[in-house]
């Protein structure tokens, strides 16, 4: 609520305070994207012919009032009975979290990657060591990435999961499908405060990065 | 009867291909029409709801020679020799109009006589000499009439404007409405009855008329017409920094967008969707009875717009099919006297058609308000001469601008 100016929303029920909306990207990104300029934006949710957002824009123009831009974004509003398909899955139990490195980097990294192979092998330790490997009939490669450093996570016990014992040299790896890393990074156009991300061994890696007011998490399973 | 038409050089080759681009969004082929005083290229799209034509003078270019061989029964008329050529063609010689002017000294375009190519030929840097000779087709003068200063709603605009206004429409919107008052300027995405609002994103911009440079609007209006053919015309002003004017009436009728400074002149004439035909004219002048039937097959090219808009009547009004059938009244030659782009002809031509009968120059004057018109001549004496300039000169005595008139069905 803080992120903006103002924020009024009412759900469904006082105790069910939320809503559920499905929306194709591309149009609330095109939308987004007249709006670089401006003075003000406003989103509202609206019921016209059916269901939209309402984006309202106020661009500056040339004379004293401005330009004001509208795109009505249609939506689908998600029942409540749905609303368990989209709960948001628990921080698991990991063994390993590190902190990525520069996801440029990584980026050109796994772009490149791609190109020769459809799985990625993220492995990690402890003791902040990173490798990215792929492996094809002709070819293996792994990237090695040093010094990145573990952030301290605080367990219901109080005690960090660094000092349940787990190996510091050992890794934790999963293998998962590339081109959904590869879209993750395309996706991050400003850089985080901190991004770093959490392997379950053969079952998940799960990615979180921080902006200010922002977190953005990422789930991705793992495949055989 | 030969033609010799030589232009050489450019004082700005990035307008003139920035030019063709613009005309490459109407059609797959365009009118190369030299004549005295310049260089017009027109082009209309196959569903004859748009039309493009820019003019250069003969002062755009860096020298321009054009000679009409005529023989002596032409009491002096000058004579245009359009031809037509395939825009794929032209467009890889003028491909990056920005690169142009850094690599590309001197541009000729010339004709030889009895050539059956026009040859551009582009001086580029380091002894490079580049020669496209592009077959054409000799074909029969286009040219639209559009009565411009009888619309009642006028907005000057400079091009960034309209250029930041398109901006927030997808690449791929067609249609896009313009709604005015005197108040206030409204750009939105076109919806008709039966759009499905649950998949189709819309978007609307609405102006201040303070934001234009002129705002006159007369009547109320809201024209929805394509927005493809027009990002053309927009590219191609931003290159030349004049302001574009638009022109539009009532829906249905033709929306103009024109630029014009001192060496050239550019009009893009679109035909608008009319929300319901609401002509009267239920009963035909008789002067026209006799005209030949062939518009017919013309007429059932229907416009796209046609094949979306199930709303709208499959059938023409009884007026369209009348002007249809004006079609091949008289085949004569254009004028081609023009001080200007054929689109500014006049009320004043119209009505000085002193040997047509008083009933069919008023319908003439009335089909200039409703609709987007092009003239094909075709030459009833075809078949007797092989030269095209010939028949030309023997085809009428009256001086008509357009003989042949189909209406743009909308």
């Amino acid at each position: 609520g803080n992120f903006f100016d103002e924020f009024q929303l009412e759900g469904v029920a006082a105790e069910h305070n939320e809503i559920y909306l499905e929306l194709v990207p591309e149009n609330l990104s095109r939308a987004l994207k007249t709006a670089q300029t401006a003075k003000t934006f406003k989103i509202k949710l609206t019921n016209k012919h059916c269901p939209c957002l309402r984006v309202a824009v106020e661009l500056p123009s040339l004379s004293s009032s401005s330009r004001i831009v509208t795109h009505d974004i249609p939506v689908g509003v998600i029942p409540r009975r749905l609303w368990n398909d989209f709960r948001e899955p628990s921080v698991p139990d990991f063994d390993v979290s590190i902190y990525l490195p520069a996801l440029k980097t990584m980026k050109s990294v796994v772009e490149r990657m791609k190109n020769l192979s459809n799985f990625i092998v993220i492995e990690a330790n402890l003791s902040g060591e990173m490798n990215l490997k792929i492996e094809t009939d002709l070819v293996c490669v792994t990237t090695h990435f040093k010094d990145l450093g573990n952030p301290p996570w605080a367990s219901e016990d109080g005690c960090q999961s660094s000092a349940r014992g787990r190996d510091l040299e050992s890794m934790a790896e999963a293998r998962i499908d590339i081109k959904k890393l590869q879209q993750l990074l395309a996706g991050q156009q400003v850089n985080p405060t901190k991004a770093l991300c959490n392997i379950v061994s053969q079952r998940v890696v799960h990615f979180v990065l921080l902006h200010e007011d922002v977190s953005l998490q990422y789930f991705i399973p793992a495949l055989a | 009867i030969y033609l010799k038409c030589i232009l050489c050089c450019f004082l700005s080759l990035p307008v003139f291909g920035r030019a063709i681009h613009a005309i490459a969004r109407i059609s797959d082929e365009f009118w190369f029409d030299p004549i005295e005083k310049g260089l017009a290229l027109r082009s209309v799209n196959s569903s004859r709801s748009a039309y493009a034509c820019v003019f250069f003078s003969s002062m755009f270019f860096q020298h321009y020679c054009w000679t009409a061989v005529s023989q002596p029964c032409q009491k002096g008329k000058q004579l245009s020799l359009p031809c037509k050529l395939i825009i794929k063609s032209v467009l890889p010689v003028f491909r990056c109009a920005n690169v142009l002017e850094r690599n590309v000294e001197k541009c000729s375009i010339y004709r030889n006589i009895n050539g059956r190519h026009i040859t551009f030929q582009l001086l580029c840097k380091h002894g490079v000499v580049k020669t496209y000779n592009l077959t054409f087709q000799e074909c029969d003068p286009l040219q639209a009439v559009f009565a411009k200063h009888l619309c009642p709603n006028v907005l000057k605009v400079h091009s960034r404007l309209l250029a930041d206004i398109m901006i927030h429409f997808p690449a791929s919107q067609e249609e896009v409405t313009l709604s005015v008052t005197p108040m206030k300027v409204c750009f939105k995405s076109y919806t008709e009855e039966d759009t499905d609002f649950s998949k189709t994103m819309l978007t609307e911009i609405q102006l201040n008329p303070k934001e234009f440079d002129y705002f006159q609007v007369g009547v109320d209006s809201e024209v929805t017409f394509c927005l493809k053919e027009l990002r053309g015309l927009i590219a191609f002003s931003e290159a030349t920094s004049v302001p574009i004017s638009i022109h539009f009436d009532i829906s249905g009728k033709p929306i103009a967008f024109s630029i014009e400074d001192m060496v050239l002149e550019a009009s893009f004439i679109l035909a608008t969707l009319s929300e319901a035909e609401k002509e009267t004219a239920s009963q035909q002048p008789s002067c026209f009875s006799e005209q030949q039937e062939s518009a017919e097959a013309i007429a059932s090219k229907k416009p796209p717009w046609y094949e979306n808009a199930p709303n709208m009547k499959p059938n023409m009004s009884p007026l369209a099919k009348q002007e249809l059938r004006n079609i091949a009244r008289v085949p004569s030659p254009v004028v081609t006297d023009r001080e200007g782009p054929a689109m500014a002809k006049d009320h004043a031509v119209l009505e000085g058609e002193a040997t047509e009968s008083h009933q069919k120059v008023r319908m003439q004057v009335v089909f200039t308000f409703h609709s987007l018109f092009f003239g094909a001549v075709s030459c009833k004496e075809k078949d007797a001469v092989s030269h095209p300039c010939h028949s030309l000169a023997t085809a009428s005595d009256t001086e008509e601008d357009f003989g042949n008139m189909q209406r743009s069905p909308v």
